[in-house]
Formats: structure tokens, sequence, C-alpha cells
């Protein structure tokens, strides 16, 4: 073996990625070749200085927690996919019976599938769907602190007007709002920042039967409920629950 | 749900790779959060895609995916300069190197921050070689690129880190001797 073949070979060998019988023939050059046995030892240093040196860094155990809670909420949202908003016009196309149909089999099919605490629970639906809007960097469909704005932004896809308010004051800064599908309706969602901390408010007519109204914690996320005269207010965030429970409050108060 | 209980377990095991590789391409911890978690929910997607036992080189190609869409979209810049000329300058940067009298301290950070500053295309090479010892055949599938473009990346990346300002030389004999 001449140099020029042991150099293509000295970083491989040094990986350990040759074969016994070309590694044989190129110790036996590194033994009787100076240069070449300084170019072997230089990427073995390297490599030994790069393991000694470098770190390895480990994921928080923030990060674990989040994508632990991430998946178990995707999960059900997976299976369950909700229908994209619907212009009511595309109902009246002849393609709408057999759209209906189609989506009452993937609505059979997704309930069947998830579970049984997200199917019943407006809160576990909430949570999930905060979560997936989060991970998809889907927060806002109408992204505008102007409550002027993402109020009719709202009205005009829905068959009612939520109340929209800023609440800058208190710490809340309205940053737009989405259209979701919770409890089997589609309902609006308005996303307010807290700091750092992004919160989901959802706004629904309020129902003959009331949520259960007060504090929980799904996943990881707090998730605090409250009724108005008009309107049941589901927020949720990984805000804590001191200071999200009285934030929602006020908003079913002072609609 | 036992099936997916079994593919969260498989995520958190390779998540401390995941996000040692998105942590060392993005250089900022909360980028490579964001990365990885990215990352989580495509793997939940493409979790078909998984074939064979190597759960953890197909997870870091993913996380490695997420990385260069995230990049795509943040610091597009990055990529643009990934090029001849950027590696050019790597090698002839002028920057002074540490004084010889400097401590070993200051050559221990200095090793790593020669790695941060290695064009992308060779410091994933390096991590995925040295920090997640994956073989050549690995790699190639990780980076998608052929096994003799893994070797020719990995030895120019080596070069280029021996000959790295930032460092004394890093000679076989001279450290030998330190240590």
């Amino acid at each position: 073996m001449n140099c020029n073949e042991a150099a293509a070979l000295v970083a491989a060998h040094a990986d350990g990625e040759i074969d016994r019988l070309r590694g044989h023939s190129l110790t036996k050059h590194l033994r009787g070749c100076a240069q070449c046995a300084e170019k072997h030892e230089a990427v073995l240093a390297l490599r030994r200085r790069l393991h000694a040196e470098v770190e390895y860094h480990l994921a928080p155990p923030a990060l674990k927690q989040r994508v632990v809670s991430a998946l178990a909420a995707a999960e059900p949202s997976f299976a369950l996919k909700a229908p994209p908003p619907v212009s009511r016009w595309q109902w009246m196309g002849a393609g709408a019976l057999a759209g209906c149909a189609a989506t009452v089999f993937a609505w059979i099919i997704g309930t069947a599938l998830i579970d049984a605490r997200a199917r019943d629970d407006l809160a576990a639906e909430a949570t999930v769907a905060h979560v997936r809007a989060t991970l998809g960097n889907h927060l806002v469909e109408v992204a505008s602190s102007d409550q002027h704005t993402v109020k009719p932004w709202l009205s005009a896809r829905l068959d009612y007007s939520p109340p929209v308010r800023d609440m800058a004051a208190s710490g809340f800064t309205l940053v737009g709002g989405r259209l979701d599908y919770l409890g089997g309706q589609h309902v609006a969602t308005l996303v307010y920042r807290y700091r750092d901390h992004m919160v989901d408010v959802f706004v629904r007519p309020r129902t003959a039967v009331s949520p259960d109204l007060g504090l929980r914690t799904l996943r990881g996320f707090n998730v605090a409920r409250a009724s108005g005269v008009a309107f049941d207010w589901v927020a949720v965030s990984d805000v804590s629950a001191d200071v999200l429970a009285p934030f929602v409050e006020t908003l079913a108060k002072e609609q | 749900m036992p099936a997916h209980a079994r593919f969260t377990d498989l995520v958190v095991q390779h998540l401390d790779a995941g996000y040692n590789l998105a942590r060392w391409l993005a250089r900022d911890a909360d980028d490579a959060q964001d990365v990885v978690q990215d990352a989580c929910m495509r793997a939940l997607k493409y979790a078909d895609s998984l074939q064979g036992n190597d759960a953890r080189a197909w997870f870091l190609t993913i996380v490695r995916h997420a990385f260069y869409d995230w990049c795509r979209r943040n610091r597009p810049s990055e990529i643009a300069h990934d090029d001849g000329a950027a590696i050019d300058a790597a090698i002839a940067n002028p920057a002074l190197g540490p004084e010889p009298s400097a401590i070993r301290g200051a050559e221990t950070r200095a090793l790593s921050e020669a790695l941060a500053q290695l064009p992308l295309q060779f410091r994933e090479v390096i991590v995925l070689r040295e920090l997640e010892e994956l073989s050549y055949k690995q790699i190639a599938k990780v980076v998608d690129i052929p096994v003799g473009t893994v070797m020719s990346r990995l030895s120019r990346a080596r070069a280029l880190l021996q000959h790295s300002p930032l460092l004394h030389a890093i000679r076989g004999q001279s450290f030998g001797g330190e240590s």
C-alpha cells in the first residue's frame, strides 16, 4: 500500500469503517510511514477531543413532558378530523348529499375511535384544539389586536356573534381569532397573549346544560370555565390557574 | 391505546438524540425545542414509514427535515450562504486564535465554538458521527447522500476543525503529549 491509498483509508480506519483485510494492510503501512501515521493519529486525536469536550445536549425535562402530552393529545385529533368550515352555499350544490354522508361517516368513525373522555368532555376537546393549534402554528386565522376586526370576522362565519374584548389592561393582549369545532359545533376561539404564554378562549352560546364550571388541569394545561348571561367561556393555557380563572370570569361577567 | 403508547415510548427514547442534533444545528435552545416538537408531530404522521429497527436514524432524519424547514422559514440566509464561499471563508477566517498560554478550559470551549461555526452541511455530519456515533451508512440515510459523500464531507469537516483558527492545531503528537 502506498501513501495515496493509505490517505484515502485513514479516516475510515479511525472510524472503524474498513474491512479487516484493508485494515491489516493499512496498519502495516502506518507502522512504516511516519507521515501517514501522524495523519491517522490526528483524526483519532480530534475524535477523542470531540468526545471529551463537546457537549451532548440532553432534552430538557419540560420538552419531554410537552412532547408526551402533545402526542397523547394529538392522537384523538388524528382520528377525529374536524370538518373544515364550509360555506353554506356549498351545501346547495349537487354534491351536498354525498358530502353530507361522507362527513357523517367520518364523524361516526372518528367518534368511535377517540377516547370517551374527549368525546364527552368539552374541556378535553378544548385542550386538544389548543395543543393542535399551538403545534401546527395555526393559532390565528384572523390576526389582529383590534376587537373591531376580530369580531366581524368571527360573526361572518358563525351563527352567533361572540363578544370580543381587548384585555390588555389586565395583561392579556388580543392576538386574533380562529374557528374551532367543539362539542359538535363550530365555535369562536379568541387568542390572547399573556406574557410569553398563548391563551385560547372558546366562546359559544350558553347551552341549556351548563358545563361544569371551575378549574381543571388536563395534560399539563389549565382549563378554566365560566358562564355569563348569554355565553359559555372556556380558557385553555399553560398560564397558571390563579391568573387564568379570574381572567375567564371577567370575560364572562362583563360581556 | 397500546400501539400509541408504544409510539410515544419510541419517540421519548430518542428524544435526547433528536434534541442534541437540533440544538447543534439551530445553535439555540429554544429554537431546538420548537424543531423537536414539530419533528415529534411529523413522526406521528409518518409512523408508517418506520421500517426495520433503526428508529433512531429514522427519528433523526425527521428532526433534520424539521430543522431545515424551520431554517428556510426563519433563517433563509443561513442555508443560502451554506456554499463554497462560506466554506472558504471558514478556512481563511483571519480571526486570531487563543493565546498560546490560553488555559485548557478556554481550549475546551474553543472546540465547541469551532464546531458551532462550521457550515451546516459539515456540522451535521460531525454531530451525527461523533456525538450520535452513527455509521457512514446511517449518516448517508439520514442526510440522504451517498456514502462516498459522507466520507468526503466528514474529511472536509475534520480538516476545518483541525485548522480552525480558534484552536491550536490538533495534531496527533502534540495531543499525545498533553494528555
